[in-house]
């Protein structure tokens, strides 16, 4: 009849498979090559025009053909936001070499994060609504506007159908994402759980960081990315999608298949904050670390490189950089860390993307450089201008959040 | 292995368009009372239906004392903080002990988040243009907003999430803070959801014709669709032994809860209720119950033509012969459906059940369907020794939630 549930909070889960489309390209080849190569994905607008914003840069997904990836009957029901998600996770799921079928379906599920959704849909919806009255407005646009769509259209197109939810929590909402998921491969409720994040960039969306003077170059300087810089001055709007694949490590060896890295635990956390502030003071990052130390079993002294949640913004950057500057006192060489938002932008749920590109770097002992970074504004271990070998036995991803969240996560090596 | 942690619910808070707090809720429940009417948060006029449930005459300080400000807090805001602070309140726990926040979380399932005031804001973007709109009103529109305003207000140093999975959201942010607190995440949770009604929800259920013009009718031949409500159902989840500990008195025990999904269609449900009947094995699984422990079934019950049957169905599949023996009742009848907050009100619902020994009703109820044939309980509420309650949340995108609540007794609530 019923099954026992069978929950072991102390399994290994492992990273299997990834799936990205990125300002840096579509697929973890080009994806890998571009980002430890120094590249940047900031430029001019394209999308739409921003003549009338104080900002004009963002990082813009370009070179996506969503029919490489979706079937025409299918994609006709999407809107922009959904098509990347569908390939990230079918991209991932390549990645692992995992085939779903009738037997599996069951128990390979998607944990997403998006921070908010297709803000374009339901202005449009909203609009709609006001301009000509409720008998007017399109029911076609309804499904689109729930930011559980992506997820949903996920499963109807790779045909998978166990666990599946939607996360929301602004620029953690990838971080909470994937917590929750490898959580789920210990409780047992899937064999293969895909977890990440996924957010667009829209005028709507531009024009309100713009507006809430988010974005660089806010109180003036050079419009640009420049985390952890003397120079910083805000961030720059970034779209994309990146998803991991997770399974346990009993699962990868099984099927006699390879992975990346493994999720060894992680920490959550809130600080009281102002609801569009950024965090000014490092607590909240240190107790989220501390916790997730502890939670993998692994010392602060044992951590090799930190992806940063730095997005060059003032308030931000500054308490992540004090938080590592009192947590790795300890450490004789301390952890090397870099921040990528400097070549992606913020695009909010961008940890799934940062997710992927740790679990490279872990595989190929590399770490890519802060592009932006050029005058330190802190003391701390930098990957600056190229990127840097570096053997990762243990890492930090570091979520952290407007409104005071917090969600870090613990990557550790094969051991090899 | 090691013997799972059992969580129990030791405060409740809600308001919703019966009650305006949880013993006035009991009191609707066994009474039978429908909330549902004529709207008057926004002008119905152009639209097809006219009636919701709604919070009438909401005045938010009525709820929440002075020492917190109001200021851009939107109306899902206000819904959630006042049912945070019955709940906390109801546990014992107001004013808040220092020594809890630390490791104490907030998980809540959103819905429209602040797209009441969001209106506003779009209608004067629209006709004025952007430089005459306030961008600050955006500060809350998203759903993260309520739990960020709670963390914040009451010093909550824990896990901080927000799930979007539109109508089961509330079921899995109950799920998701009982998994926090086994596996050492949090010590204690503020979990549960909230919904506000809008126009712009109001217009996209009525453009995709699911609502009801009446009273909705869940499970009756003549069901034409939902009614569609607004609420705010908070849960505080601990631990048995430190609730014991500390004196707190004690609602019910969390068992289990599942997730799956349909992977069929973004709106409607799998008429084979294949999703339906993998969430509740899932959750039947996590408890480790048998289908003779489950006493009453609190149903998605929607009322619309396709959901009913499709979830009388699946009750069939999964319980045989013995769904005949089972109570099913819909109480969407009398509070309507709360989207976002529903999981989280109908377990408010199920342990209410629980704890007081009776089943609610389904009300407006009148005409028998061949297709739906098992115990709706449609003559009002019944006495009832309950030992276990099976609860569903059904949703948009395909993603079910099954939450199972069990009796609690000190000898263990698994055999009763």
């Amino acid at each position: 009849m019923v099954e026992k549930s069978k929950w072991d909070m102390k399994k290994r889960v492992v990273v299997s498979g990834l799936g990205m489309v990125t300002p840096l390209g579509v697929g973890k080849d080009e994806f890998c090559q571009r980002l430890f190569g120094g590249e940047c994905g900031i430029g001019e607008i394209k999308a739409f025009d921003t003549k009338d914003f104080t900002s004009h840069l963002g990082a813009e997904v370009t070179n996506f053909s969503p029919r490489d990836f979706i079937s025409v009957k299918n994609l006709r029901r999407m809107d922009k936001i959904s098509p990347m998600a569908v390939a990230a996770a079918r991209l991932a799921l390549e990645d692992a070499k995992i085939q779903v079928t009738v037997e599996n379906r069951d128990r390979i599920g998607i944990i997403l994060g998006t921070a908010f959704g297709a803000t374009d849909v339901t202005l449009q919806f909203a609009e709609n609504l006001l301009a000509q009255g409720p008998a007017a407005v399109n029911p076609i646009l309804v499904p689109n506007t729930v930011m559980n769509a992506p997820a949903g259209h996920a499963s109807i197109e790779l045909g998978f159908r166990g666990v599946n939810t939607t996360v929301t929590h602004y620029a953690v909402s990838a971080e909470i994402a994937i917590s929750y998921a490898a959580a789920e491969i210990r409780r047992g409720t899937a064999d293969f759980i895909l977890a990440g994040g996924v957010d667009i960039l829209s005028k709507f969306y531009y024009e309100s960081l713009a507006r809430f003077h988010a974005l660089s170059p806010a109180g003036g300087g050079t419009e640009g990315s420049m985390p952890f810089d003397e120079t910083r001055n805000g961030f720059v709007a970034g779209e994309g999608c990146g998803i991991v694949c997770l399974e346990s490590m009993e699962s990868v060896k099984q099927r006699g298949s390879d992975y990346y890295c493994e999720i060894k635990g992680f920490g959550l956390g809130s600080s009281i904050c102002g609801p569009t502030q950024w965090p000014r003071e490092s607590a909240g990052v240190e107790k989220a670390v501390t916790r997730a130390l502890k939670n993998s079993e692994v010392t602060a002294a044992e951590i090799d490189a930190v992806y940063a949640a730095a997005n060059g913004g003032k308030d931000l950057d500054a308490a992540e950089a004090q938080a590592y500057e009192k947590l790795f006192t300890e450490n004789r060489n301390k952890p090397s860390i870099t921040a990528i938002k400097g070549a992606l932008g913020e695009s909010f749920s961008g940890g799934g993307l940062r997710a992927c590109a740790l679990a490279l770097s872990i595989k190929e002992k590399l770490l890519p450089p802060t592009v932006g970074l050029i005058k330190p504004a802190f003391p701390l271990k930098y990957v600056i201008s190229e990127q840097r070998k570096v053997n990762i036995k243990n890492a930090l991803l570091s979520g952290i959040s407007f409104g005071g969240t917090y969600a870090c996560l613990v990557f550790s090596g094969r051991g090899d | 292995m090691k013997e799972r942690k059992r969580i129990v619910v030791t405060g409740m808070g809600t308001i919703n368009a019966v009650a305006g707090n949880v013993a006035d809720f009991k009191q609707a429940l066994q009474d039978g009372i429908c909330g549902i009417g004529p709207l008057d948060l926004f002008d119905t006029r152009e639209f097809r239906t006219k009636n919701g449930g709604q919070i009438k005459d909401f005045s938010p300080r009525d709820y929440i004392p002075s020492q917190y400000s109001l200021k851009r807090m939107s109306r899902a805001d206000q819904l959630s903080f006042s049912a945070v602070l019955e709940a906390l309140r109801d546990a014992g726990l107001y004013p808040l002990p220092m020594e809890l926040q630390e490791e104490m979380g907030v998980a809540i399932g959103g819905g429209s988040g602040g797209l009441f005031e969001a209106e506003n804001f779009y209608g004067n973007l629209l006709n004025k243009g952007a430089s005459r709109s306030r961008f600050s009103a955006l500060s809350s529109i998203y759903c993260a907003s309520s739990a960020d305003r709670i963390a914040s207000s009451f010093g909550l140093a824990g896990p901080k999430t927000t799930f979007m999975t539109a109508c089961s959201a509330g079921g899995t942010a109950l799920g998701y803070a009982r998994d926090l607190i086994v596996s050492n995440h949090a010590s204690i949770m503020l979990a549960g959801g909230v919904e506000p009604m809008c126009r712009i929800t109001y217009a996209a259920f009525n453009a995709l014709q699911s609502v009801e013009p009446d009273v909705c009718r869940p499970f009756d031949r003549d069901r034409a669709g939902l009614s569609l409500g607004e609420a705010a159902a908070i849960m505080v989840l601990e631990p048995l032994g430190e609730a014991l500990a500390r004196g707190a008195k004690i609602y019910a025990e969390i068992l289990g809860y599942g997730i799956s999904c349909d992977s069929f269609h973004m709106t409607a449900p799998d008429e084979k209720a294949s999703g339906a009947v993998r969430s509740m094995q899932a959750a039947l699984k996590d408890a480790d119950l048998s289908l003779d422990d489950i006493d009453y079934i609190n149903a998605h019950g929607t009322a619309t033509p396709v959901n009913d049957l499709t979830e009388t169905k699946a009750i069939k599949e999964v319980f045989g012969r013995r769904a005949y023996k089972i109570p099913v009742s819909s109480t969407k009848s009398m509070h309507a459906h709360t989207l976002g907050a529903a999981g989280a009100l109908e377990g408010i619902v199920s342990v209410l059940a629980l704890q007081n020994g009776f089943i609610p009703p389904t009300i407006n109820y009148s005409k028998q369907d061949p297709q739906c044939d098992l115990d709706y309980v449609t003559e009002g509420a019944r006495k009832a020794n309950l030992r276990a309650v099976l609860s569903n949340s059904f949703a948009f995108g395909g993603n079910n939630t099954t939450v199972i609540f069990g009796k609690y007794s000190e000898r263990g609530a698994r055999n009763g």
